[in-house]
């Protein structure tokens, strides 16, 4: 493999791993918030997408208020969810959240179907597809939007959780939720506040990265698991080490396609993040299980 | 180590990250006696206790049951051997009728399995009627008789906590360790508690009680042993502990109760 | 309460249950059920050890169809493709099936809650990608077909009529292998274990241990029930056990009662009726429906559909009989 192929696998990976970033910002935010897996968290990704394409395309809405309408939207979608489905749910078990939000990610997924058909669409590009030359490479410039978006949504979620009195409560939330109900912070608030804030993210990645990657009502699947491997690498408590997560699972899983040696092709491709994923979880097992006893 | 040195530790510690639970205790506990430990809150009893039970692995010494080894043995296996807990919480099956709690009690006497339990083999009736009877035989030992068929949780506390010792006493144990039996109890109730442990010694088996009601301790336990901040400060009769500087020191600051 | 549940109505209802049980492929009668009630009892037996999974450990398996599928797809390959004797096969299928779930429920089960139903959902995503993948064993993503019948001496299961009758009787075997579970020591344990995995510790219950061998138990009754498939279709495919497939094994299990054996029947039921004739003329929205379920009956009613109902029910006969019993 030449050192040009090699830059152009790297790129894909970044590219394809800032999506799985900002999947997984999504779990962590909820999870550290709520203690809740979320696993609708890849429809809202997919929702974004499709909003976008209806909007831009059908509608025939400027790109702009088209983009921030469907991140608006699926924000909503995500605080109902938490509304309906999960607030409802009271003192639910784990086992039953979990299958709430399995259940909560069919009934989205459905409804998708339903509403937008099962045909794979495409949003217009956001710039033009005219592909940049870098370091021996080409970069679509869409890519180039993607990568930069997560870049952005982390600078800035990461201004928001340390610096605002909203951002610092759902930190003090995550942190305890006992300790800073007493200090006047509504955990439901926070709970409500962090649905919103995943399924805006996650909304964020689908607009973005629809224009590139063709979307469709049933990709949220996949997504959602890769990006709980995202999460599960930065230990679902901190959001950048779950964009690291992210970027590193897209660069492993485009360099084993690469690489193309033993299983590794392309038709394996989501294997290799599922199996990082068992991988993952079985090494913090151990460590998990020793902190559930201590507890 | 003598015989009638049912449980001893040496140089037990137990830390959690920075923080050190049980610093390097020393304590035997006599066979067939009733044991108290005492300490203020956060002295490490619970802590002790998990140790002694398996739920925590040790961080430093050792603990000797009956003159054998038991830092490396699981928790689950604890019970067959003869070791036994009450939880301050109770814990008692909810999905369970109160006589179905007790049989549970039973499974480190019995033995079949799966396979035996699938085609509903001889052995697994013959044990099965072996655990009704010794259920019902636990249950009206603890007074409970006329509640088997009542659901569990639908008993009030003072009830499920003599339930929570039917059961422990079902897995036929030599120590049965009470984690704060007398916790939210009413003083009928504690004094039903205190002739309880009484009968229990009286069947052989050794008590070792947590507790905070001091009346209730200084009235039962032939042996107290006191802990603070981790560290075993004082042991001896109720008595002797009463009169204890250090003892009183330690309290100080705590409500008086 | 399962001792209200044995009611001096119980045997007479079972009984005239078996009968129709047994009428049912008679011409005349309701033979055009036949082919359901086959899908219906294979569906049960999948089902059945996610009730037992769900209802007696408290946790998911989101990759059930793996197994189904492994039962299915060793039987078919072994049968079709290297001339095994098909029952060999099948059995060959449950243990191979058995043991790797022991191997993963072993590495699996020392996760707790979330994380193992991510676990099942990743396991169950890549055996779905082997099935597609291993083509020269597998026929790929189009599936392979001319499996043959399963016969016993001379006698051919090659009729709808025959494999109703065959696969009813797996099924109600392990139905009872599962009550008899249920009741014994080893019941106890397991719900032990659901009430408190702390208490059950200290009463000398290997609780990982259980937790591997329900798992396991699960794994082989759906293999089962996968070699069943496929001797009846007589044709598998891929996309029978993705993810969507183990989905409705999970609704299937919810609308029956977590904790409740033969609510498995009346789970499955359900939703194979449910997804033959409601949700066939309702198109592409049978997706959003199976979701809106999941989420209705565990948020309302976590303990599966089929136990609530029976609790209105006796409910609703002690409200009566207490009516009754007023001069």
């Amino acid at each position: 493999m030449s050192a040009d192929q090699f830059v152009q696998y790297l790129v894909s990976g970044v590219t394809q791993g800032s999506i799985y970033a900002l999947v997984g910002l999504g779990f962590t935010i909820i999870y550290a918030v709520t203690r809740v897996i979320n696993f609708a968290q890849g429809e809202f990704v997919m929702l974004g997408g499709m909003l976008s394409f209806t909007l831009a395309r059908s509608a025939g809405l400027p790109l702009a208020p088209a983009f921030i309408l469907s991140v608006l939207i699926t924000a909503a979608v995500g605080a109902s969810m938490y509304v309906l489905a999960i607030r409802t749910a009271k003192r639910a078990s784990v086992v039953s959240l979990i299958i709430i939000t399995i259940g909560a990610a069919i009934f989205i997924r459905g409804i998708a179907g339903v509403l937008w058909g099962v045909e794979p669409d495409r949003p217009p590009f956001f710039t033009g597809h005219e592909s940049i030359s870098f370091l021996g490479a080409y970069i679509h410039p869409q890519a180039l939007w993607i990568i930069g978006t997560t870049i952005v949504v982390t600078i800035i979620l990461h201004l928001f959780l340390s610096y605002t009195m909203v951002g610092k409560a759902l930190k003090a939330c995550a942190i305890n939720p006992v300790a800073s109900s007493l200090v006047g912070v509504n955990p439901r608030t926070m709970a409500l506040i962090a649905f919103a804030l995943a399924a805006a993210i996650g909304g964020i990645g689908g607009v973005v990265m629809a224009p590139l990657i063709m979307t469709s009502y049933s990709v949220g699947v996949m997504l959602g698991l890769k990006g709980f491997v995202a999460a599960a690498i930065g230990g679902f408590k901190s959001p950048v080490a779950a964009v690291f997560g992210g970027l590193l699972l897209g660069i492993v899983e485009s360099l084993a396609v690469a690489a193309n040696w033993g299983p590794f092709t392309s038709s394996y491709k989501d294997a290799i993040a599922l199996v990082v994923l068992l991988l993952i979880l079985l090494i913090r097992s151990g460590k998990l299980a020793a902190e559930e006893k201590a507890s | 180590m003598s015989r009638s040195v049912i449980l001893e530790t040496r140089g037990l510690s137990k830390a959690f990250g920075g923080l050190v639970a049980v610093d390097k205790v020393d304590l035997s506990v006599e066979t067939s006696k009733i044991t108290a430990i005492i300490g203020p809150n956060g002295a490490g009893k619970t802590t002790l206790f998990n140790l002694v039970t398996g739920v925590y692995p040790v961080s430093g010494g050792e603990i000797y049951f009956q003159g054998k080894l038991l830092n490396n043995v699981p928790a689950h296996k604890r019970a067959s051997l003869g070791i036994v807990r009450t939880f301050q919480h109770v814990h008692l099956f909810g999905n369970m009728t109160a006589v179905e709690n007790v049989m549970s009690g039973q499974h480190p006497r019995s033995s079949y399995g799966f396979f035996e339990a699938a085609l509903r083999l001889p052995k697994a009736r013959r044990e099965e009627e072996a655990i009704s009877l010794n259920a019902i035989k636990y249950l009206n030992l603890v007074g409970l008789g006329t509640y088997a068929e009542h659901d569990a949780l639908s008993l009030p506390l003072g009830q499920q906590k003599l339930l929570a010792i039917a059961r422990a006493l079902a897995t036929e144990p030599r120590l049965i360790l009470l984690d704060e039996p007398g916790a939210g109890l009413n003083t009928l109730e504690k004094r039903q508690l205190s002739d309880l442990i009484r009968s229990i010694r009286e069947m052989g088996i050794s008590v070792i009680l947590v507790e905070h009601d001091m009346p209730l301790v200084m009235g039962i336990a032939e042996w107290v042993i006191v802990l603070d901040s981790g560290q075993k400060i004082a042991e001896g009769t109720a008595a002797q502990i009463q009169k204890n500087p250090k003892v009183i020191a330690a309290y100080l600051g705590e409500e008086v109760e | 309460m399962l001792a209200l549940l044995k009611s001096k109505w119980q045997y007479p209802v079972i009984a005239a249950l078996l009968v129709l049980l047994i009428l049912i492929p008679f011409e005349g009668f309701m033979s055009q059920y036949t082919t359901l009630m086959i899908f219906i009892g294979i569906s049960t037996m999948v089902t059945v050890g996610l009730c037992l999974l769900l209802g007696y450990t408290g946790q998911v398996s989101l990759g059930q169809a793996a197994f189904y599928g492994m039962g299915a797809y060793f039987s078919a390959v072994l049968s079709k493709g290297y001339g095994f004797n098909p029952w060999l096969a099948m059995l060959i299928g449950a243990a191979a099936t058995g043991a790797f779930a022991y191997i993963i429920g072993y590495l699996i089960f020392r996760l707790k809650g979330n994380y193992l139903a991510m676990a099942t959902l990743g396991l169950g995503i890549i055996m779905w990608i082997l099935f597609r993948q291993l083509s020269q064993f597998t026929g790929g993503p189009d599936g392979m077909a001319g499996i043959p019948f399963l016969s016993i001496g001379g006698f051919v299961f090659d009729t709808p009529f025959k494999r109703y009758y065959l696969v009813w009787l797996f099924c109600l075997v392990i139905l009872l292998i599962s009550q008899n579970i249920v009741r014994s020591r080893t019941g106890r344990a397991l719900r032990a274990i659901r009430g408190s995995e702390a208490a059950a510790e200290s009463i000398g219950i290997n609780v990982d241990q259980f937790k591997v061998k329900i798992f396991v138990l699960s794994a082989v009754y759906a293999s089962l029930a996968g070699s069943l498939f496929v001797h009846h279709l007589r044709f598998v495919s891929p996309d029978t056990f993705n993810f969507l497939a183990s989905v409705v094994l999970v609704t299937m299990a919810v609308v029956g009662g977590l904790a409740s054996i033969w609510g498995a029947i009346f789970g499955a039921a359900t939703v194979r009726i449910l997804s033959e004739d409601l949700l066939l003329g309702l198109g592409e929205w049978d997706i959003a429906i199976y979701g809106l379920i999941l989420m209705v009956i565990m948020i309302f009613m976590p303990e599966g559909l089929f136990v609530k109902l029976k609790e209105i029910f006796e409910r609703l006969r002690l409200r009566y009989k207490r009516r009754g019993a007023e001069p």
